[in-house]
């Protein structure tokens, strides 16, 4: 019997004995006051601390087991990990640990080059490559997540029907374990799963359509009434043009631009990054209702309609066999690494999405009843009014999302299992490998690792607080 | 653009309120994205989990569960059945009776002593639509050597981590909760600090020494060690604290009046009303225990009649890298309580985490 058994059994035994003698010594209970009595005896170490230190010894006495459980398994661990880090061997006995002093993070710090994890020491290989792995995750994650977050809020902020169920669909993945989560991924992923199937199948269906004939001509005329539909309905608007039709015609304009691929010409790749910033450029140059937006669409109807002649569509079309895709398993193509990231946010942007739809809710509505009084578009009323009002709480969602996004391991570890290779390799799951898996545990590395990471995470946090410059609302 | 204008005119004035914007098919646009991303994978996995073995090991992406038809044939045993369709229109039902080439020999159900050689084209697979109930059943009832997944003991524990934890935040968190909103004693700001100091520590970071102090302990291994560490939560302190701030303080006086003590002012009157936060943070603990899942694969896994339910499901997906169709209804049935869970207490769930904020 261990010590700590013992002192719970000594600890119930007075607890249980001590508080029925003190408590029936006192008060008298009738035979239908047990339940009564039951819970005083539950709040029997508050009535002791009344009696013994009166009203001003209460508090401490109902803080006593929140902050024992946060001084044991909190903040003690915090300062053990420091210790820890420093011992070496594979003792779990925290005293029979030998001290090695910085020989953890010397083995960890063992490189040639520090941005090229393959030439450091094991050690530092693994924790390295975790490292960048989970930095790049994070730099990717969090602005994804935080924007999908908004974009979602605002939509199930809208007078939609049926908003309840919107709602609480978009937060439903929050409320399934990862484990849920991984075996539905890993069923529609697998490589004879249904997105290959269904990718597949509208291949197919596409390239039979783009064979027929005519269809160049065809798919030609319903692109320019759809360019000419969507540029007419942003220019109709009295004065300014709206945003949010400038918005759907970019998306033509993009898809145009990109399938016309006008750098060829000069040799250059990148028509489609290119026809996305050109139609990022429109739509932003239109949310400022500057006097020449109305100019901007037109030219940029013009180009798009003398593209459109030159866009083969039976060859864009034209898919042909497509080659379905192990997206979690092929090395160096970059999907593992892209379909954690949507996994990712898939599971948790719903929890962010509540949050941040809490704040547009705290914005008041007279601010967009004036700004609807001086006639302010959308597009303006968002960038003026719910944008800087709704910061706050973004940077809430930064911080929550920064943080949490730097200790991914459940969708990592059970969808690839940082494979293919290390390309998903993550910190935690270092930490984890390290100490808890394979023969000999490397509690004292993990622990450096661990400390690193702590390191790490706080100088983000803190950057990132320093530059939003608010402070959250804590 | 004066042409195009009269052209898709509509009637009535262009500035009608309730006029459909871009802004509305767009929003329309991107909920209907939201249904394909997030329903429909969960859908499809619910789907796939009612199709039989052999369905789901030839990945058969039809929504509905066909199941090939089998039949004992004397002389060849049970067989699934094709349908022959000869060569003058006529079908046939048949079981293959060798291998399957360009020309099959197979014999019909009516006529078992003939085989006849046909070619593979002109067979189909004779299908019906069956919920297979045994990849369900198969796991929880154990049989066809399906004794791996526990199933009982798993939710047993799920079950009792989820409640005991559950129970032992809301009590504890709320007397923290109590003390911070409704006395003024020294030290207090200190308390709130360090609470929220908790907050910032991520879990993950302190996972080594976490398990050397529950080692320590001698709740390693056991579901305490699962329960208790986790049972202090800064959230709930907040949550219930903002709660309890509104509570007037005159109740309280009332009850010191008629010399109630600071425990039964706490249990009688503090408690139920605030009721509403508690049961919030009730729904928070109780999907924050289901879906625990690295600090109980640590403390856990070395005992399999210990497993959770998540862990369970792991290590059982583990095993049985081909047997989708046991891992997907298993899958499912753990799901299920956490949907149902979901959808009668959809609304608490939502309002407690937007006010919060918190996670």
């Amino acid at each position: 019997m261990s010590v700590a058994a013992l002192a719970s059994l000594l600890i119930g035994v007075l607890w249980i004995g001590g508080g029925t003698v003190w408590l029936l010594t006192r008060r008298r209970y009738r035979l239908a006051q047990v339940p009564n009595f039951l819970m005083d005896l539950v709040g029997f170490p508050v009535e002791l601390a009344q009696s013994l230190f009166g009203r001003t010894g209460v508090p401490y006495a109902l803080l006593l087991p929140n902050m024992l459980i946060f001084g044991f398994f909190t903040f003690l661990p915090m300062i053990l990990n420091f210790y820890v880090s420093f011992t070496g061997g594979s003792s779990i006995q925290l005293f029979d640990r030998p001290w090695v002093g910085a020989a953890n993070y010397a083995a960890i710090f063992d490189c040639e080059t520090y941005f090229s994890p393959k030439t450091c020491s094991n050690e530092g290989y693994d924790f390295w490559t975790g490292m960048f792995n989970t930095l790049w995750f994070v730099v990717v994650q969090v602005p994804i997540l935080c924007v999908v977050a908004l974009a979602t809020a605002l939509v199930v902020n809208k007078n939609i029907v049926g908003r309840g169920f919107w709602r609480a669909m978009f937060f439903y993945p929050v409320m399934l374990s990862p484990v849920v989560i991984a075996n539905i991924w890993n069923w529609v992923l697998h490589r004879k799963g249904a997105l290959n199937a269904a990718l597949g199948s509208s291949a197919d269906a596409m390239s039979a359509m783009a064979g027929m004939t005519g269809f160049d001509l065809v798919a030609s005329v319903v692109f320019a009434i759809l360019l000419m539909a969507a540029s007419e309905r942003a220019m109709r608007a009295s004065d300014k043009p709206s945003v949010a039709w400038t918005a759907v015609f970019g998306l033509l304009f993009w898809a145009v631009f990109a399938w016309a691929n006008p750098l060829a010409i000069l040799g250059l790749p990148g028509s489609t990054w290119a026809g996305l910033a050109l139609a990022g450029l429109l739509v932003w140059f239109v949310s400022t209702a500057h006097p020449k937006a109305r100019w901007a669409i037109v030219a940029a109807s013009v180009l798009s309609i003398l593209l459109l002649l030159t866009v083969q569509f039976d060859a864009v079309f034209d898919f042909g066999r497509v080659r379905p895709v192990n997206w979690l398993v092929t090395p160096n193509t970059g999907w593992p690494f892209f379909w954690l990231v949507f996994v990712f946010c898939w599971s948790h942007m719903g929890f962010y999405m509540l949050i941040l739809l809490a704040g547009l809710q705290a914005i008041p509505k007279d601010l967009y009843e004036a700004a609807k009084m001086d006639a302010t578009s959308p597009a303006r009323a968002f960038f003026r009014i719910t944008l800087p009002l709704v910061t706050p709480t973004l940077t809430v969602v930064l911080v929550l999302s920064l943080i949490r996004s730097f200790q991914i391991f459940d969708e990592v570890w059970l969808l690839t299992g940082g494979g293919p290779g290390r390309e998903t390799f993550m910190i935690v799951q270092n930490i984890y490998e390290t100490a808890f898996t394979g023969d000999r545990p490397e509690y004292g590395e993990a622990a450096a690792g661990s400390v690193l990471m702590a390191v790490v995470i706080a100088v983000f946090t803190f950057f990132q607080l320093f530059i939003t410059r608010r402070q959250s609302e804590f | 653009m004066g042409i195009a204008t009269f052209l898709t005119r509509t009637k009535g004035s262009a500035d009608r309120a309730d006029r459909i914007g871009a802004a509305d098919i767009l929003a329309y646009g991107y909920l209907v994205l939201g249904v394909l991303i997030i329903l429909v994978p969960v859908l499809w996995t619910f789907v796939s989990s009612l199709k039989d073995e052999r369905a789901i090991d030839s990945f058969d992406t039809r929504i509905l569960p066909m199941t090939q038809v089998e039949a004992d044939v004397p002389g060849q045993g049970v067989k699934p059945v094709w349908t022959y369709t000869a060569p003058d229109g006529s079908e046939r039902d048949v079981v293959k009776a060798g291998p399957t080439r360009a020309e099959t020999e197979v014999v019909a159900l009516d006529d078992p002593e003939t085989v006849l050689t046909v070619p593979r084209t002109s067979l189909e697979a004779n299908e019906e639509i069956r919920v297979a109930t045994e990849n369900y059943l198969d796991p929880i009832l154990k049989r066809n050597g399906q004794t791996n997944f526990t199933f009982l003991t798993y939710l047993f524990n799920s079950v009792f981590v989820t409640v005991m934890a559950t129970l032992i935040t809301l009590v504890i968190n709320a007397m923290a909760a109590f003390a911070l909103s409704k006395y003024r004693f020294r030290g207090r700001l200190t308390f709130t600090i360090l609470i929220i100091a908790t907050l910032l520590i991520p879990s993950s970071i302190i996972l080594v020494s976490l398990f050397f102090v529950v080692w320590s302990f001698g709740i390693f291994g056991s579901l305490w060690g699962v329960i208790i560490p986790a049972a202090a939560t800064p959230t709930g302190v907040f949550l219930l604290r903002q709660y309890m701030l509104t509570i007037p303080d005159e109740l309280l006086e009332a009850a010191r009046m008629d010399a109630a003590s600071e425990w039964r002012i706490f249990w009688r009157i503090v408690m139920p009303l605030s009721l509403p936060a508690l049961s919030v943070l009730a729904i928070l603990s109780v999907i924050w225990r289901w879906n625990d899942f690295l600090w109980p694969l640590i403390v856990l896994i070395s005992d399999p009649s210990k497993h959770t339910l998540q862990i369970g499901l792991t290590t059982f997906s583990g095993e049985f890298d081909s047997n989708f169709n046991y891992i997907l209804a298993m899958t499912v049935v753990s799901l299920v309580p956490i949907t149902l869970v979901f959808v009668w207490l959809q609304r608490f769930i939502t309002t407690g985490i937007a006010t919060t904020g918190l996670k």
